[in-house]
This record gives C-alpha cells, sequence and structure tokens, in this order.
C-alpha cells in the first residue's frame, strides 16, 4: 500500500505499532532520535512481575520490524500542516509528506538533581533506579562499590506527585519496579536490609499483589511509610536518610550503603515540541492531550494524528503494547476511510 | 470504693461525636489543608521535631479528630523555620498553616 | 520700590492666612504627636542629635539633598529628578527671595506673613534700583522653573514612561484635589503677576506676557479676581495637605533628623513609623521595584499602597498586604524618602495575637553544646552553622566543608543533626518574643562552644546572627566573605576557568547586610564575572523568600520567572547565588545550572 506512516519513536510503542502496521501491509517509517531502537527498555535489566529480560523483549520487537524503514539517530526538524497531509522534514535531509503520523515519543526519566535534597550528583550513594538497571545490565557503575552492602533504600515518588517538582500525577510505575529491584538487590546481598521508603503503595496490575508479598515474605524486604525528606552524608561516607515512619508516628533515620532513587515519569520535551509545531494540546499533567481520556486515547485533536504509550501518561509496557496495537487498528482504519 | 478494676476511657475514635469545629474553621481560612496526604516530609524534616516531638501532619491529624489540646502542645515547639513548607510535595503553606492555627486556637474552650 | 497701598493689606490674602494657620498648627500638632509617642530612649536621643555638630550638619546636607534637590530621583531618573527638584527648590527659592525683597524694600512689612507671597501686589518697581530688577528677574526666573517643572509633572500624569517607570501610583481622590491645586497655584501666580506687570513692573516672564497680552492683561477689572484665585489656590492646596500625599513635604523634613538620630520603628503605628507612613509621597517608585509586581494582582500591596491603607486605618487591607510580602527589602533601597517598606510590614505583624505561644524550654542547649564543642583552648577556631534551610540543599554544606578541610581549617558543625532555627523566620513573622528565645539559647551554644568565628552559609541565618545577636569577641561571617579571605590571604588558590558566571545577590545578603563585593570577588576568582540586568542592591528577589506569610508556592513561579530572565541577559552559563533558599528555587526553572558559591570554590580550588 501506498500511503506513507510516519512512526515518531522507536521506542516499544513505536516498534511494535510499526510490527503490526507491517502486517497490515503498510511499510511504516520510524524515526528515532538515538542510535539505537527499544527506548527506555533496552536500558533495563528485567521487567516485573515475572523477571521477564528486557533484552529479549527489545530483540523481539525490533525483529518485528526489519522490514520497516528506521532512521535513527534523526530527528524532526519541523512539521508543516499542508491542505489534508503533513509533510515532516528530517534533520537528514529527508522529507515525507504523509496523512498519518503516530507520535510514540515516550516518556523521560524525572531529572533526580532537580531534588537536590536527595542529593543526587552531590554524594555518591545516591543513584536512580535507571543507574541500578545499567549496574544490573553491565556490572559497572563507579558509585557502586564491590563490597557486600549492608543497607539499602529506595525512595519512590522522586519527581511524582510533587507539586514543586512540577509533577503531580503518579508515575505509575515506580512502586512496582521498586519491589523488583529491591528483590533484585536483595538476590545480590541477602544479608542487607533493604528499605523501601512509599507514601502509598499502588499494586494495581496483575500478579503485582503477589510480588509485594513475596518481597515482604520472601525476601524480608522492609516497607517504611514516609517520604524522605533529607539526605546526608557520615563520616565513614556512608548516606543518612531522614524520613519519618508515619506509621509509627515517629522520625526515622537510617545509615545506608546505597540509595536508589525512583525517578518517576515525565513529558518528553522532545515530544512536546513536536507536537508544538503542529499545534497539538497537552494536558494539565504536561503529556500529550488524546482526543478523549476513555474512549480515544490514541487519537489527537487533528485528522490524521496518533498517539501511543507513554507519550500521552505514564503507563507499563503491557498498556504500552496494547495501545500500539490499537493505534494500529485505528491508523488501518483511517486509511480506508480516505 | 474500689472495685478492683476501672473504667478507662475508650481509646476508639469515634468519628460520629469528633468536635470538628475547629478543623471546619481552619478549613475555611486554610482550604489547602484537606490536600495532606500525611507523607511525613515535614515531620521529618523538622528541626524542632527532634526536641519537641513537633509535626505538621500530625497537628492536622489531630485537629482533624477533634484533639486540639493535642495539636497546640506540639505546635508549642515549632520554630517556624519554614522548612516544612520547602519540602511539602502538595505546596501546602504549611508555615501561614502553623500561624492560623496558633490565632484561632481558643484557650479558654479546652 | 514703593508700596502700592498705605495699609499694605487687601481681603485676599485672607484665604492664604487661613491656609497658612491651618497648616502651621497641623503640622506643629503632628510633629508633637509623633515626637512624644517616641519611646524615651529614642526622642532623648532625637532631642541630643541636635547638639552633635555632624548630626545637625548631616540633617541640614539631607534636608538640601533630599527634601528639595531630591537627590535620589536624579540618580534614578534626570527627568524625573528635575521636575520634583525644580518644583521643590523653585518654590524655596520664591520663598526665599520673596523675603529677601521685604527685607530689603518693605523692611516695616516683615513681621506680615503674605507680604512677601502677593509683594508684586503690593509694592511696585519704580525703575531707580537695579536691585529691584534683579530680584525681579530672579523671581520670574524661578517661577519659569516650577511651571516647567509643572507641565513636566501634567506629562508624567499621561505618560510615565518618558520618567522611566513603567506603572505610577493611582491617586487617591483627594490626591487630585492636592494635585490640582498645586498645579493651579503657579499659572494663577503668572497671570496675576501678569496683570500687575504694567503697574509694579517684572521680569522677562512677567512683563512680556502682559505687553503680548495686553488687550486682555492691560484690563485692570481682573486683577483682584486672579490675585483672589491664586490666594485661594494656596489655600485649598494648604487645606487639602494634611489628607493628601503632599503632606510628605512637611513629615520629611521632620523623618531625615529622626532617622540621622538613630531613632528605629519600634511601634507599629506610632512614632518612626508613623513619621515614615506620612513620608511617603506616593511617587510609585516602588511599584516597579516590587518582584510581586510582575503579577498586575499584586500591585495595591506594594508599600505606598500599605502606606495609604495605614493613614486609612484599614486593618483587613493593612494585614493583607503586611503578610504578602516577600520583605526582599527593594522597595526601601529604592526609596527615595526611606521609607522602609520591609521594617513597616514587619511591624504591622507583630500586631497579631496568637493563642499558642511556643514555648522552647524542653530544648536542651548542654547535648547541642557537647555535639560542636571543641577541646583545648587555642585561638581560631570556626563553628559552621550551615542553617535549616542548608539542610535540604546539601550541595552547599558539602563544599563548604570540602573547602574547609582542604584548607586545613579546624571546624565543628553546629548543627551537623540539626540545631535550634536562627530566629530569623519567627522575627519575619513579627513574633519577637519566641524569636528572643531562640536567639538566646543559640547565644549560650555558641558561647559555650569556645569558639571565635562563626561561620553561616544562609544569608537569612547572616543577618539575624549580625543584627540580633550580641556575641563579642566572636566573628560572624557568610561564606562568600570567608573564602574572599581566604583567597586574598593566600590561604586557598583557586584555579581561573572561561566559565561565565553571573551572580545574583540574595536579598538578606546584599540588601539586608550590604555584602555586594566579597562574593563578586570570589567568583571574578574563579572564571569570568557577568553581571544581571538589575543587580547589587536593585537585584530581584528569587521569589523563594521565606518573608511572605501567605503567598502559595503556585504563587511565586511567575516572580522565579521573571529573576531568572533578569539573570541571564548577559547569557551566563550558570547562576551564581550565595543563598540555599535561592538556591532551591533557582534550581527548580531554571535552564542552565545554578549553583552556590562554595561549590565553584570547591571545584576550582587547586
Amino acid at each position: 500500500m501506498k500511503e506513507n506512516i510516519v512512526i515518531i519513536g522507536g521506542g516499544v510503542a513505536g516498534l511494535e505499532a510499526a510490527a503490526r502496521l507491517i502486517r497490515l501491509g503498510y511499510s511504516p517509517i520510524i524515526v528515532e532520535k538515538q542510535d539505537h531502537l527499544g527506548g527506555h527498555l533496552a536500558e533495563w535489566h528485567c521487567l516485573f512481575p515475572d523477571m521477564t529480560p528486557a533484552s529479549d523483549i527489545t530483540a523481539h520487537l525490533v525483529g518485528e520490524v526489519s522490514d520497516a524503514n528506521i532512521f535513527t539517530s534523526t530527528e524532526i526538524l519541523f512539521i508543516n500542516h499542508l491542505k489534508d497531509s503533513y509533510n515532516v522534514m528530517l534533520s537528514n535531509g529527508i522529507s515525507i509528506i504523509t496523512k498519518v503520523i503516530l507520535f510514540t515519543t515516550g516518556f523521560r526519566l524525572f531529572e533526580a538533581s532537580r531534588k537536590e535534597e536527595y542529593g543526587y550528583g552531590i554524594y555518591n550513594q545516591v543513584i536512580t533506579n535507571r543507574d541500578l538497571e545499567h549496574w544490573f545490565n553491565t556490572g559497572e557503575d563507579a558509585r557502586i562499590s564491590s563490597k557486600p552492602m549492608e543497607a539499602v533504600g529506595f525512595v519512590h515518588c522522586v519527581g511524582s506527585r510533587d507539586e514543586k517538582a512540577g509533577n503531580a500525577q503518579c508515575s505509575k510505575v515506580c512502586c512496582i519496579t521498586a519491589v523488583k529491584q529491591a528483590i533484585e538487590m536483595k538476590k545480590k546481598f541477602p544479608e542487607a536490609m533493604v528499605y523501601c521508603f512509599y507514601m502509598d503503595l499502588r499494586m494495581f496490575g496483575k500478579k503485582y499483589e503477589d510480588f509485594y508479598i513475596s518481597a515482604q515474605r520472601d525476601y524480608g524486604v522492609r516497607f517504611i511509610r514516609g517520604r524522605v525528606s533529607e539526605v546526608s552524608e557520615n563520616i565513614e561516607g556512608k548516606v543518612v536518610v531522614k524520613a519519618e515512619d508515619t506509621l509509627a508516628g515517629k522520625p526515622v533515620r537510617v545509615t545506608l550503603d546505597l540509595l536508589v532513587l525512583m525517578a518517576g515519569m515525565v513529558c518528553n520535551p522532545d515530544s512536546t515540541k513536536v507536537a508544538s509545531m503542529i499545534s497539538l494540546q497537552t494536558d494539565s499533567d504536561g503529556f500529550l492531550k488524546s482526543k478523549d481520556n476513555i474512549m480515544d486515547i490514541t487519537s489527537s485533536s487533528r485528522s490524521g494524528i496518533f498517539y501511543a504509550g507513554a507519550c500521552t501518561g505514564p503507563k507499563t509496557v503491557p498498556e504500552t503494547l496494547a495501545e500500539a496495537r490499537s493505534a494500529a487498528l485505528d491508523i488501518h482504519n483511517f486509511i480506508e476511510s480516505l | 470504693m474500689n472495685f478492683g478494676f476501672s473504667i478507662t476511657p475508650s481509646s476508639t475514635i469515634n468519628l460520629d461525636k469528633v468536635d470538628r469545629t475547629m478543623f471546619e474553621h481552619l478549613h475555611e481560612i486554610e482550604p489547602d489543608v484537606y490536600k495532606c496526604m500525611a507523607c511525613g516530609s515535614c515531620s521529618s524534616t523538622c528541626p524542632a521535631g527532634r526536641f519537641s516531638g513537633m509535626s505538621v501532619r500530625k497537628v492536622i491529624l489531630a485537629l482533624q479528630r477533634g484533639r486540639e489540646k493535642e495539636a497546640a502542645g506540639m505546635l508549642k515547639g515549632c520554630m517556624l523555620c519554614g522548612k516544612c513548607s520547602m519540602v511539602c510535595p502538595r505546596g501546602i503553606n504549611t508555615r501561614h498553616l502553623i500561624l492560623s492555627i496558633c490565632r484561632i486556637y481558643n484557650k479558654e474552650q479546652q | 520700590m514703593r508700596e502700592r497701598f498705605l495699609t499694605g493689606y487687601n481681603d485676599f490674602v485672607l484665604p492664604f492666612l487661613f491656609g497658612m494657620a491651618f497648616i502651621l498648627t497641623w503640622c506643629l500638632v503632628g510633629m508633637i504627636r509623633i515626637i512624644i509617642r517616641l519611646p524615651r530612649e529614642d526622642r532623648r536621643r532625637f532631642f541630643l542629635s541636635f547638639l552633635n555638630p555632624k548630626i545637625l550638619l548631616k540633617d541640614i546636607k539631607d534636608i538640601i539633598c533630599d527634601c528639595l534637590l531630591h537627590v535620589k530621583l536624579w540618580k534614578r531618573n534626570k527627568l524625573l529628578g528635575y521636575m520634583h527638584s525644580s518644583i521643590a527648590f523653585g518654590w524655596f527659592m520664591l520663598i526665599v527671595i520673596g523675603h529677601i525683597e521685604v527685607f530689603f524694600y518693605a523692611p516695616h512689612r516683615a513681621k506680615l506673613l503674605y507680604f512677601p507671597i502677593f509683594f508684586r501686589y503690593f509694592m511696585a518697581e519704580d525703575d531707580s534700583t537695579m536691585g529691584g530688577a534683579f530680584f525681579f528677574f530672579l523671581m520670574d526666573f524661578f517661577l519659569l522653573v516650577v511651571l516647567s517643572g509643572i507641565a513636566l509633572a501634567i506629562i508624567k500624569r499621561i505618560h510615565s514612561k518618558f520618567f522611566g517607570m513603567r506603572r505610577t501610583t493611582n491617586p487617591s481622590f483627594m490626591d487630585l484635589v492636592g494635585l490640582y491645586s498645586l498645579w493651579s497655584i503657579f499659572p494663577l501666580r503668572l497671570l496675576a503677576e501678569g496683570f500687575t506687570a504694567d503697574i509694579s513692573g517684572g521680569s522677562f516672564l512677567t512683563k512680556s506676557l502682559n505687553s503680548v497680552f495686553h488687550a486682555f492683561l492691560g484690563n485692570h477689572v481682573n486683577m483682584l479676581p486672579t490675585w483672589w484665585a491664586y490666594s485661594l489656590a494656596l489655600c485649598v492646596f494648604f487645606c487639602a495637605l494634611p489628607f493628601t500625599r503632599y503632606m510628605h513635604i512637611p513629615t520629611e523634613i521632620l523623618l531625615i533628623p529622626l532617622r540621622n538620630a538613630g531613632v528605629k520603628i519600634r511601634h507599629p503605628r506610632k512614632g518612626y513609623a508613623e513619621a515614615e507612613v506620612y513620608a511617603c509621597p506616593s511617587c510609585g517608585v516602588c511599584i516597579d521595584a516590587c518582584p510581586m509586581g510582575v503579577m498586575k494582582t499584586h500591585i495595591k500591596d506594594t508599600t505606598v499602597y500599605l502606606n495609604r491603607q495605614l493613614r486609612r486605618h484599614n486593618e483587613t487591607r493593612i494585614e493583607e498586604i503586611s503578610d504578602k510580602c516577600l520583605l526582599c527589602g527593594k522597595c526601601t533601597a529604592v526609596c527615595p524618602v526611606g521609607v522602609e517598606g520591609d521594617r513597616l510590614r514587619i511591624a504591622q505583624r507583630s500586631l497579631r495575637q496568637y493563642n499558642i505561644t511556643p514555648d522552647y524550654s524542653c530544648i536542651d542547649t548542654d547535648a547541642l553544646v557537647r555535639e560542636c564543642s571543641f577541646g583545648g583552648q587555642e585561638d581560631g577556631k570556626v563553628l559552621y552553622f550551615a542553617g535549616c534551610m542548608t539542610a535540604l540543599t546539601p550541595q552547599i554544606r558539602k563544599a563548604v566543608e570540602s573547602v574547609l578541610t582542604k584548607a586545613g581549617i579546624r571546624y565543628e558543625m553546629m548543627d551537623r543533626d540539626g540545631g535550634i532555627c536562627c530566629g530569623r523566620p519567627m522575627l519575619m513573622a513579627g513574633r519577637f518574643g519566641p524569636a528572643e528565645e531562640m536567639i538566646r539559647k543559640n547565644t549560650e551554644i555558641i558561647r559555650a562552644s569556645g569558639a571565635t568565628t562563626l561561620l553561616l552559609s544562609c544569608p537569612i541565618c547572616y543577618r539575624v546572627f549580625k543584627e540580633n545577636y550580641s556575641l563579642d569577641g566572636i566573628e560572624v561571617i557568610h561564606h562568600t566573605g570567608y573564602f574572599d579571605r581566604l583567597i586574598k590571604n593566600g590561604i586557598i588558590h583557586l584555579g581561573h576557568t572561561a566559565t561565565k558566571y553571573v551572580y545574583h545577590d540574595p536579598c538578606e545578603l546584599g540588601r539586608g547586610c550590604g555584602i555586594y563585593d566579597e562574593p563578586r570577588a570570589v567568583i571574578a576568582a574563579a572564571g569570568e564575572l557577568v553581571e544581571a540586568d538589575k543587580h547589587h542592591k536593585e537585584s530581584i528577589c528569587c521569589g523563594g523568600s521565606l518573608g511572605s506569610l501567605t503567598l502559595g508556592f503556585d504563587k511565586r513561579q511567575a516572580m522565579t520567572a521573571n529573576a531568572l530572565n533578569n539573570l541571564t541577559k548577559a547569557s551566563p552559563d550558570s547562576i551564581v547565588t550565595a543563598c540555599p533558599l535561592c538556591l532551591s528555587t533557582f534550581h527548580r526553572y531554571a535552564d542552565r545550572p545554578v549553583e552556590d558559591i562554595a561549590e565553584i570554590v570547591d571545584r576550582n580550588m587547586n
């Protein structure tokens, strides 16, 4: 079929949508800013709740799109709205006239250094969830010593549910990611005390609660209901964390070898930039605004522009995959009706 | 007369009987008081908490439960340094909230 | 010179005399009221200041510079300065020369208050003396000066931008009465003297006016009504004066010696505070200066409106305005008459009644002393008090500690595990009693620690330790000053990089304590220093100030954005500040790195 389809972003949503469109007989064009496909997933170690290796999923997704036109290390320079189509100009000099654009621009991880009270970028013992996944994958991180750890802490909601950080929304996946990472740490350092500092635990997905129970019962991860307020360093080079154990009603302090900040999902600024070129609206949470948040999450207010995945809000991998498939079907129906 | 036991007041908080007058009054002046999600950031950062057990979170909870005297006791330790307003993830102006409670609290009624 | 009338009197002088008597009585009563309501020691200080020739000389100098020549306004904007000084100085000269004329040519009329004012009506020139012509020339000249000022004032009303003011005050009804009567006085005088110019003589202005418009001005039927109108305009102005902003003219003359005597605001409404409120000329310079002004809704919360509401005793608005202010002190810094908007507001806050009074008796200072005591008794011990806010910006504390360690300086931390608040935030809320209790507790700890230097990272703490603590023998220093000294004394050396830094003057450090040069010297040693669009005492508050009691988090973003905009005019690579609160506030919205000076020193140390 001749119709061009431009997919902006080669992460989970972009790859899955492209795969489905190929199966429907289209030849979509994937534009990816980075030099590799897979988005955030490519940096992850394994996924909740079954500890599926992220690399397997990435490899599968990438394998499915071998027939697509893929431009990596390519950015969108501008998009013009023509009479009934769009002119997409890429940084590699190619311009594409298309009637259909799919935004799979995803999210960006909250910049943890912006919450300076947690000491990211100040203390070596403070890392983010992404840094930890990277370490799981490669075993390389100058900040993490090879010595066995005695105590590790996880701070939930870093840059999520935080008006001071400009993000009032819940990032949805950090609670369960923290449980997963806590279990992984406990597997590596069975003797270590592992603490999770949370405000509310949101175990909404399939098997999440089981996973949480397992973390408590099988691995002895300690869950403390209280948001961390301050992090400092002691003379031995360990970090001291201050929080309130709100269930006990008492302030708590604990000395840790490693503190992991569960940086939340915020809207990708690149996505907002591209969206503003064709005046697409953003919602109050900063993510792209769907035509309807219940009935029409994959459609934008403009004809021919579709959304899939975390560009419209925080989502899990299965949710993103489902949305990508649904968007592919919507695009198919849209092209049929032209 | 000593029967060998005494009747202690129930430790249950009976929400049907809680006197919410002061909290409602506070809510009129400080609508944000309802935004507290009891995360405890204010309490853990509070420099006065170390000396006196001051905790904005607990003050709000105590007032909601009608335990005004308890709230007043904690507020006596407040140094008004403003750290709690800095850390509150819901952006509550806790410093002004504290001043408002100190103003509307009625000593005679307690 | 000869007298035109034997009596030396006409009924038209009555309105003027009435107005003059009224305003003199009013001012006299007001002055006595303010002085009586000063605390006893302030009153004593005020009277004694007149015996001190140094202060007396300063009083006279300040009155001439501020009230007559408006030097401060000249510095702000030449046109604005000329407008004010032409009216004030011109009018003053008209009065002075009028009296000289009377003294020379009609000494027997010297006791008549109205005579110098209506000199041209009562006295006629006979062309015999050069002196008469000379004075007539001067009188015409200064009348022209005043008229030019009035013309500018009219233009300013219509288009304030010409005078470097984006926004100006919205005048009240009584202000308008005063304004229009003031504007009408001098054209009426010109007209009246124009009528008499062919009888009593005149100079280049009045005489030429008379000959050009001879058909009208030569007709003496209209002469007396014009003199009446002139006198009436003066009467209206004098009678309206106490109820208008023009009350600032007499009040400032009292405020200056009070200030020079060292009198401070001790009561929110009485004494010095009252003098400041009435000395406000409603010029509106503070409106453009106020950092809250970026949002139009806050314009009526600036100092000029606080003063207006204080004059009207509108308690609800006084409370709103006082509580909202960030206390950045910029209005005080730019005020041409020296109204202290920040101190005035703190004083209003102190009126508030609270039913829960803090009690810090449970704080055990001994335990805190043990945490920071030095062993031994040698000199030069540094006690580092990071402060509450620095606990939330650990990069500052880490950098300061690292610099001290690398420089080999022996120090102890006063609040490693949290300490007692310095008391400034409590003072800012107007609750002096609890603040003093904290000050007492901290003083005990510092004294007992055996330190000789108290090092601070937070300008809020620094200011209160400087102003409200009595720590004789212990040097109180902010880390900017301390590092500057370490560099100057060759104890630490900074490597110079090509990084372009802009320095943000924190309110409490700059305007609050006058520390401007030390931080700049430190930055210049480490990289290229550029200035913000508005800097030093004109620096714009970051918007995160603890000074405001009511401004919520969501209301502050626009102010921070405006301050950042001001800082990035010279496209610096990095924004540098010296306050934990500014740091975290800017960090939230800045598009480039925001650092504390300590971080730069730590990074660039060889």
